[in-house]
């Protein structure tokens, strides 16, 4: 099949692979979806519901079965390590995060048997290797406005401690630290020390997923700022105290 | 036939003038003589010779005239005639000298009308027939107008009538008196003659000439007058040309006239008199110079923004006085000398407005606004307000009929009304009737519950329950007691005396109760009616408020003297352990009573430093208690009452930290007032944007406090965080209701 296609196209279909993980089969179809534009086929890539290529549901329950605690039917703390180990990547790298939200994993730093597998066998991967290798494709969904929200809101109920509603806020802080460095926001460790001396209390679902919007709408000078926005009142604090501070410049 | 007919209509009854059925020719010559005839009367008519004359005569040759169609040639030759005799009488009024000028005048205007009338009726037919057909003037009409041109308007005339006018008007104004009656006359020409030339040749002079002589007088007068002064002047002036008016010009110029005062001498010094040094619209309020007030109002009530400028004025002096006052620290230290400053001033304000500024509506308002504007300038009113009321009804109404009682209550209602905090005033007020129910020191059952009603009327049922539960609680337990001794009698012997009153928690302030160990002798009666209460009541909990009550001990000191005292619980607890020992430390007390350590503190203070007062001894003598100190029975107290009281059970200013847990309370107790009337808001509308809200709730709220917008915002989001609302997935500004 790919000796029927020109220089130009062989290079894209490889690109693309490269890019998303995907089998050449995959690639091929998107492509010509796409009339054989890179960008358009990504869309097309990423807006289907994911493909499922063949996984062998043996071979994801053996992996399961490396990883799941002695004591509980769950994946726990080291399970997770191990995992992470075997994936080559830290812990606290921002892609386990993604991975979490793709098994929809309900608390940190556990998986259940079910999110485990389902989540794997939703990216189409049923080994170490294959999942090792679609870890730049995860990343990459950090790019896409839509997802980095999705994921952003999901972080909040998965950071959680099971029972509580509000999320703790040396976690939110880790968290915001995390999700914010790979969205640049200028003001990230304003926000967090200002919440560490001003506020010391956990933060709401509300302040957490308003939070997102404010970065997204407000540029870092605050010049379009509107008092009468409905912002929730730690953000309307938060700007109090960047401007007695010195760090914005003064409104009016 | 003809002449037949003449003999028929001959014949007739009525003498009727018919007209001849033939052309008679008039000889020309006929018309002429008959000309003649008419122009010798107009003459003689004119040189007062009118009496020889034959009215019928004349009548019928002009009559003639103008049948004959010889009607042109009468009406010029009238014209002709008038303006002879006229342009002689202009000469002659011109020679007149100085004075003589307007009666001459006058005189001959008097003359030419008697003249006129005569002519006219002369030239009656002529006027009916020949005059309108040919579109003449009328004879009446021809004569004024003649006059006017040939005389009024006379280059010698016209200038020198208006100028000696003028120029007596001048005079009377400076003082002098002058001939009204010749000046009547004379205006009344002029408006005869015709509105217009009242105007042009009189009116309008005379009116800038008015002009620039108030404009003058004005700037005179007020460079050395003083503000009450000047108005007076103003006053007169202007009620002078009123009646110059009335008695010599026409009744149109008058407010003509009158604007001119009052622009000249009131608007274009407005500014200036109200804010005069020493004597303006301030200092006359600040002296109560009603008169001086009243004339102020009437005279700046004919200018515009005559009124707004005395009510600005007004206002700002109210919010700048009424600032002082509530930020006056002197003052501040008795809140009930503050709170009457404030009526007082009330009061003043009232009489001024009522007095000088005819009820004013408008005056009323800016009056109101002012005080609420600087009554919550301070945060402490609502406080000082009940500590005021707490005053009057333990003690200051003693002896004072209905209604002297009901006249103060309801101007304590004013202030009340003014103030935004009324939450606030709430807490106070049920903390300060909680101490003068319970200590029994009320002046009248019936003063109190008429407060209530008129709290009750202004803020609702809810403002009040609470209150009127106040008063249940301690008629039911006057009732308990009753049937409590009825029944218990045999057993409690000869055991101290018991009043409960028992109270129902939520209806009165909240207080954290402290226990403490009551002595032995009291709390077997309190135990005994403990059973005795739990039985007919049996699901409740009772818990003794030992920081509320009071006792009566009777004490025996040196040399037999015996005394009544009365005193607080605490007080009874710390007395009655001095049954037993002479003297006790500090901390023998503490440990026995297990009074907690700042009421005990203030307790002993009462009971051994206060003169007069002072049961206890203490060593050292200090004035303020130590945990060191040792306290002894002093035998040597003397009194010269019988009863003595030393409870401190009396309503009085918070302490700063006491205050600040009072706000914390009423902050705290604002949240879910303002979270129900979110919920309240948004179950109705479904969605709203953020600013509406706020602006609703505090709409909503706006009788009892005025809620911050912050705390708002604050306890929307926590309603999101409970899933009582959510922000709109497209339009982060707006809320939804989750049902």
């Amino acid at each position: 099949m790919m000796s029927k296609l020109g220089r130009g196209q062989k290079d894209k279909v490889q690109q693309f692979m490269a890019i998303t993980g995907a089998s050449e089969k995959v690639a091929l179809q998107a492509l010509k979806a796409s009339d054989w534009h890179l960008e358009g086929a990504f869309d097309i890539f990423y807006s289907q519901p994911q493909i499922r290529a063949v996984t062998d549901t043996t071979h994801l329950e053996e992996l399961y079965k490396r990883y799941r605690d002695p004591d509980v039917d769950m994946i726990l703390v080291e399970g997770i390590s191990l995992l992470c180990n075997d994936l080559q990547v830290d812990p606290q790298d921002i892609v386990m995060l993604v991975l979490s939200w793709h098994m929809k994993a309900a608390t940190m730093c556990e998986f259940s048997c079910q999110e485990f597998i389902g989540g794997l066998q939703s990216l189409g991967v049923d080994s170490i290797p294959k999942l090792r290798e679609k870890l730049p494709s995860l990343r990459n969904e950090l790019r896409d406005e839509h997802k980095f929200r999705e994921i952003y809101n999901f972080a909040f109920s998965w950071a959680r401690e099971k029972g509580q509603k509000p999320l703790a806020l040396d976690t939110a802080l880790g968290m915001w630290r995390l999700l914010f460095s790979e969205k640049h926001w200028p003001l990230v460790e304003h926000w967090c020390q200002f919440l560490q001396v001003r506020h010391n209390k956990a933060i709401s679902r509300d302040t957490w997923s308003q939070l997102l919007e404010f970065v997204k709408t407000i540029d870092p000078q605050l010049s379009n700022y509107d008092e009468e926005g409905a912002w929730p009142y730690l953000i309307d604090e938060f700007v109090e105290y960047l401007t007695e501070n010195g760090i914005v410049p003064s409104r009016k | 036939m003809n002449s037949q007919s003449q003999s028929q209509s001959q014949r007739r009854k009525n003498f009727k003038i018919e007209a001849f059925k033939h052309k008679v020719e008039l000889d020309p010559k006929y018309a002429e003589r008959t000309w003649k005839v008419l122009e010798h009367a107009i003459h003689e008519i004119y040189n007062n010779n009118a009496s020889r004359l034959s009215f019928e005569e004349l009548y019928r040759s002009a009559y003639n005239m103008v049948l004959h169609k010889y009607g042109d040639k009468l009406y010029s030759g009238l014209v002709a005639t008038m303006t002879a005799h006229l342009n002689k009488i202009a000469k002659s009024v011109e020679s007149a000298q100085g004075g003589l000028f307007l009666e001459k005048l006058n005189h001959k205007w008097a003359d030419h009308n008697k003249a006129l009338q005569m002519i006219r009726d002369i030239l009656m037919y002529m006027d009916r027939s020949y005059v309108p057909t040919s579109h003449k003037t009328p004879v009446h009409e021809l004569g004024l107008n003649l006059w006017r041109d040939h005389i009024i308007h006379s280059p010698n005339i016209q200038a020198r009538l208006q100028d000696t006018l003028l120029d007596l008007v001048q005079r009377e104004r400076t003082g002098d008196v002058i001939n009204r009656g010749l000046m009547r006359n004379i205006t009344k020409m002029l408006m005869d003659l015709g509105s217009s030339v009242y105007q042009d040749d009189f009116e309008k002079p005379f009116l800038d000439v008015s002009a620039s002589f108030y404009s003058g007088e004005s700037q005179q007068f007020i460079e050395c007058c003083d503000c009450g002064s000047y108005l007076k002047k103003a006053e007169r002036r202007l009620n002078e040309e009123m009646e110059r008016v009335s008695h010599y010009l026409d009744a149109k110029t008058e407010v003509k006239i009158t604007s001119v005062v009052e622009r000249e001498m009131i608007a274009n010094h407005m500014q200036r008199l109200v804010h005069m040094d020493n004597s303006g619209l301030v200092n006359m309020l600040i002296d109560d110079k009603y008169d001086d007030l009243s004339r102020m109002y009437s005279l700046f009530k004919r200018v515009p923004e005559g009124l707004s400028t005395i009510r600005d004025v007004m206002t700002s002096y109210l919010r700048e006085r009424g600032r002082v006052l509530v930020t006056d620290t002197e003052r501040l230290k008795d809140p009930v000398e503050f709170v009457q400053c404030l009526l007082n001033e009330k009061d003043k304000h009232d009489k001024i407005i009522s007095t000088a500024f005819n009820n004013d509506k408008t005056f009323q308002n800016a009056l109101n606004s002012s005080f609420e504007y600087f009554i919550n300038l301070n945060n402490r009113s609502a406080e000082f307000i009940s500590l005021y009321l707490d005053d009057k009804l333990r003690k200051g109404l003693k002896g004072a009929s209905e209604e002297e009682v009901e006249v103060v209550l309801d101007k304590v209602m004013m202030l009340f009304r003014y103030l935004q905090e009324k939450d606030v005033f709430e807490k106070y007020y049920k903390q300060h009737l909680a101490k003068r129910l319970l200590s029994g020191k009320t002046v009248s059952d019936d003063a109190e519950r008429s407060m209530i009603v008129k709290l009750k009327t202004e803020c609702g049922y809810q403002f009040t329950s609470k209150l009127e539960g106040m008063f249940t609680d301690m008629k039911t337990s006057e009732d308990t007691m009753l049937d409590f001794y009825a029944k218990q009698s045999a057993e409690l012997g000869d055991g101290p005396t018991l009043a409960v009153q028992i109270l129902t928690t939520g209806s009165w302030p909240t207080q954290p109760t402290a226990a403490c160990n009551l002595p032995p002798e009291i709390l077997t009666v309190c135990e005994k009616f403990r059973t005795y209460y739990l039985g007919t009541h049996s699901g409740r909990r009772l818990t003794w408020q030992t920081n509320m009550g009071t006792a009566d001990i009777k004490a025996t000191f040196g040399k037999g003297h015996k005394h009544e005292l009365n005193v607080s619980t605490y007080q009874m607890c710390v007395l009655m352990l001095f049954n037993s020992a002479d003297g006790l430390t500090y901390r023998e007390i503490e440990q026995a009573t297990e009074i907690p350590a700042l009421d005990l503190k203030r307790c002993l203070q009462s009971l051994a430093c206060v003169k007069g007062k002072n049961v206890l001894r203490k060593e050292p003598m200090s004035k303020d208690i130590s945990e060191e100190d040792v306290f002894y029975f002093n035998d040597k107290f003397t009194s010269k009452f019988v009863k003595v009281k030393i409870g401190t059970v009396v309503a009085q200013k918070e302490s700063e930290p006491e205050k600040q847990e009072t706000r914390q309370r009423v902050e705290e107790d604002r949240k879910p007032q303002i979270e129900a009337a979110i919920v309240r808001i948004m179950k109705s509308r479904r969605v709203l944007d953020h600013n509406s809200i706020v602006a609703e709730v505090t709409k909503q709220l706006q009788s009892r406090f005025l809620p911050n917008p912050v705390v708002i915002k604050k306890r929307i989001e926590s309603l999101i965080e409970r899933e009582f609302l959510e922000r709109d997935k497209a339009d982060r500004k707006l809320y939804r209701y989750l049902a």
